[in-house]
């Protein structure tokens, strides 16, 4: 079904609502930005690219007038939308506009909060409740506790002091709390974000709040000795909350967003959002607690992605894409035919001239497992090279056992 | 078993030893021959050591608060900062200057007349090394695991079968008075009939990303270090942090395997048999050397039907350790904690008609205690062949992303040809596994 988005511009440049079409998206999102103490201009084109990579949802992007501006006239239409993500951290909307916000919610509508979204609003009570915690803009105590870990226990703590800080950027570990939630179902229990804002000392009414992963904030960074809240979930009436402190943007979007871990969370929980479940399948490039992982241009791997890049691989490069190759091999290598696809296209590498001898070696390593007969005139070809020698004995010692 | 033929070789050499040691006289203190030493001189036991990094000179440690039954004599490292480290600790306990120091094994082997000789050395070693001790009828103190591979596995357990020799795994737990004991509780039905076990191994940690290329201290012989496995460049990885490459060993899952799988089999007795179906999910490093697994997740099945998840600790509702779970409740140990359903069932006594099972209190002890005896220890080859089979059968099941059908007794992988490839890793030439 195409959907026709009948734009009407009461006040045009006022409020730009900017429409795409997306055939059999199940799902309706709206991005709401047009302020922001960080780059939305950057970060706000980068959420919608996220949204519709999944091919689950059509995005618009609802642009607020711009600070001190007059604000009267903006209210995007929320019900017709499944999930509003929030990339906005600016002037009080209308009251109209936040009530409409709130009956959107409390109906059932879901909810995405993005970094600083959580700096927003510190005088709006209904919006404290809908994302749990806060900071900066005023926040002391009044606003509720502090929320933090201290080993495998929540504690919520009323001590008087500013809500929200952040060290200085740099990669972090994040800690999964709840592996049994959807959004976080199946995902690496411990990953490496790539360089971002570890918020911590948030505030908030916490109520109805669940923490899905928290961080360690070092002290030598800048931070509090503590484990800090990083992904939430939320219940607001009826409707659903995903809470994210992640997403720092650079004009680009840099690391923080390139982040294959930031980029499948936030798809994720905009989906359960949305929905109540989260039908995604885990990628095979996630971070985990042995290397952080970025998608360059916010594209993922494709299998000939991995077999050039393999093929000019040498000892000072990523190994990446042949961990990448791997990955697919484990995943996708469930029959034979599957298994020779793969040994077909390796082969042609090892079969190229030009290809690295150290990319070379690594097939040949992986060919010994799961390779056939094919491979065996290739390797032993290659025996014949004293730089791939070593490897290529190992290759046959496992393809043609000699007993 | 006591051997005969053993015991009669075992007093033949220590006398032998015990003879040509006249050039250490000054190392018999007065008081072993005296109340507080109860053996004859002769009768102490003759030992070296293979491997004095951080584990080995550990060992070399333990076995020097022995010094009333043993003479440490030689040690053995392809770095010679861990060598003149653990000569330091040597003579120092023996007040002289005698410890002898070798940088290769072979040359170690054939000139050392020993009794027994304790070894901790990276697992990609272990098939040619153990197995070299063994043809020389040393008794051995070897680290677990016991091998990087089931085919050197099982080349060790034949090794010390053919040659008599008496084995100890450094799988200590055995010795822990709680890890026995819930072992002893599970084998016989306090938990009722057991359904489940699960397995918690430490988490994998954080990488180094890919070190630049260095040059090999002059202290460490790179060449023997790397020895069977690969030939690499130096990027400055090599003592204890070997353990995160897969060319020398499996990670987290195989260093552990031979503590808590081996206890959870304890449980169950299925210490000298083990699981007929295997498969699960690793989660890799996406880039940098260290590419052994961060997080793990394997189920194995046993032919009597009970079930073992096997899984980084994080992953678990106890964490790390063995929890067996029965239809009348569970017990968990780990470290330092023993947990039960019902804390009375942690109270309970074993009969004398009931199970009981091997009884060590201290583990060098009993090492030091089944060479006089010729008797098997509490953690021999044949057992810490059978923890790490579990831990490698998982390695090869998530590393392949194939269900696997494993045949405990013929000792293959059923059905697929390919998948027994990986029970090997191929030695770099000229390496091969010693033939007696």
């Amino acid at each position: 079904m195409k959907k026709q988005y009948l734009i009407i511009l009461a006040f045009a440049g006022i409020l730009a609502l900017t429409s795409s079409c997306h055939f059999g998206a199940k799902y309706k999102a709206l991005i709401v930005t047009g302020q922001n103490n960080h780059n939305w201009k950057a970060s706000s084109p980068i959420l919608k690219q996220l949204l519709e990579e999944t091919e689950l949802f059509s995005t618009d992007i609802a642009t607020s007038p711009e600070n001190k501006a007059d604000m009267s006239s903006f209210a995007p239409n929320f019900s017709k939308y499944d999930v509003v993500v929030l990339d906005y951290n600016g002037a009080a909307w209308p009251e109209a506009t936040q009530k409409a916000f709130e009956k959107y919610v409390s109906n059932g509508g879901g909810v995405v909060s993005f970094h600083a979204a959580d700096n927003s609003f510190p005088e709006w009570k209904e919006y404290n409740k809908m994302i749990g915690l806060g900071g900066w803009g005023g926040r002391t105590e009044k606003s509720g506790p502090y929320l933090y870990y201290v080993g495998d226990k929540m504690v919520l703590d009323t001590a008087a002091g500013r809500g929200g800080s952040h060290g200085k950027n740099q990669e972090f570990e994040i800690r999964m709390r709840n592996i049994e939630h959807p959004i976080v179902n199946g995902l690496p229990k411990r990953w490496i974000h790539g360089s971002d804002e570890l918020y911590n000392s948030l505030r908030g009414p916490a109520e109805n709040l669940e923490v899905l992963a928290t961080a360690f904030s070092a002290k030598n960074a800048g931070g509090t000795g503590r484990n800090e809240p990083i992904l939430m979930t939320i219940k607001y009436g009826k409707g659903r909350i995903f809470h994210s402190t992640l997403g720092h943007p650079s004009a680009t979007g840099g690391p923080a967003l390139e982040c294959a871990g930031f980029i499948v969370t936030f798809q994720r929980g905009a989906e359960w959002a949305a929905s109540g479940n989260v039908t995604q399948k885990v990628p095979y490039d996630f971070p985990n607690a042995g290397s952080s992982s970025l998608r360059a241009g916010f594209k993922q791997l494709t299998l000939e992605d991995d077999l050039t890049k393999i093929a000019t691989y040498d000892i000072t490069k990523s190994t990446k894409y042949f961990v990448d190759l791997q990955t697919r091999i484990r995943a996708e290598g469930k029959t034979p035919e599957a298994m020779q696809g793969f040994e077909k296209k390796m082969i042609s590498v090892l079969q190229k001239a030009e290809a690295t001898p150290e990319g070379k070696r690594l097939l040949m390593h992986e060919l010994s497992w799961m390779g056939s007969d094919l491979s065996i005139p290739v390797i032993q070809e290659l025996a014949k090279n004293a730089a791939l020698k070593d490897e290529a004995e190992f290759a046959l010692a496992r393809l043609k056992p000699t007993k | 078993m006591l051997n005969k033929t053993n015991r009669r070789d075992f007093l033949k050499r220590s006398v032998a030893v015990s003879a040509g040691a006249l050039i250490l006289p000054q190392i018999i203190p007065s008081t072993a021959l005296g109340m507080g030493g109860k053996l004859a001189p002769s009768d102490r036991i003759v030992m070296g050591a293979i491997g004095t990094g951080a584990r080995g000179r550990g060992n070399v440690r333990e076995f020097l608060k022995r010094d009333k039954t043993v003479q440490m004599v030689s040690i053995c490292d392809l770095d010679t900062t861990h060598l003149a480290k653990t000569k330091e600790l040597v003579d120092a306990a023996y007040k002289n200057n005698d410890c002898r120091l070798y940088g290769d094994y072979r040359e170690f082997l054939e000139k050392e007349k020993l009794d027994a000789v304790t070894i901790a050395i990276p697992d990609h070693w272990h098939g040619i090394v153990y197995t070299a001790a063994a043809n020389k009828k040393l008794d051995i103190y070897g680290e677990k695991p016991l091998a990087r591979t089931i085919y050197d596995s099982q080349a060790i357990v034949n090794a010390v079968k053919r040659n008599n020799i008496v084995w100890q795994t450094g799988s200590w737990q055995r010795s822990k008075v709680t890890f026995r004991h819930a072992a002893e509780l599970v084998v016989n039905g306090r938990i009722g009939k057991v359904s489940h076990i699960e397995v918690g191994l430490p988490d994998g940690g954080a990488g180094v990303g890919t070190p630049p290329i260095m040059q090999v201290p002059s202290e460490l012989n790179w060449e023997m270090w790397l020895g069977p496995a690969p030939k690499v460049d130096y990027r400055g990885v090599c003592h204890w942090n070997w353990r995160w490459i897969l060319d020398y060993s499996g990670g987290q899952l195989t260093d552990w395997a031979g503590h808590h799988i081996d206890i959870a089999q304890w449980g169950i007795g299925m210490e000298r048999s083990g699981p007929i179906e295997f498969e699960g999910e690793a989660i890799y490093p996406r880039d940098g050397i260290y590419n052994t697994p961060v997080e793990y997740d394997f189920m194995c099945k046993y032919a009597n039907g009970i079930q073992m998840r096997v899984a980084n600790s994080s992953r678990l509702k106890h964490g790390g350790g063995a929890t067996w779970y029965g239809d009348k409740g569970w017990i968990s140990v780990d470290r330092g904690r023993i947990d039960a359903s019902d804390p009375k069932i942690l109270d309970e006594v074993i009969g004398e008609k009931e199970i009981q099972l091997y009884k060590s209190d201290e583990h060098f002890d009993n090492f030091l205690e089944c060479m006089r005896t010729r008797g098997e220890t509490v953690a021999p080859a044949e057992i810490a062949h059978r923890s790490i089979s579990v831990g490698l059968l998982g390695e090869i099941a998530m590393s392949t992303g194939q269900k696997i059908q494993w045949d405990p007794i013929k000792q293959e992988i059923i059905g697929d040809q390919k998948l027994n490839r990986l029970l090997t890793r191929p030695y770099r030439k000229p390496w091969e596994l010693p033939t007696l």
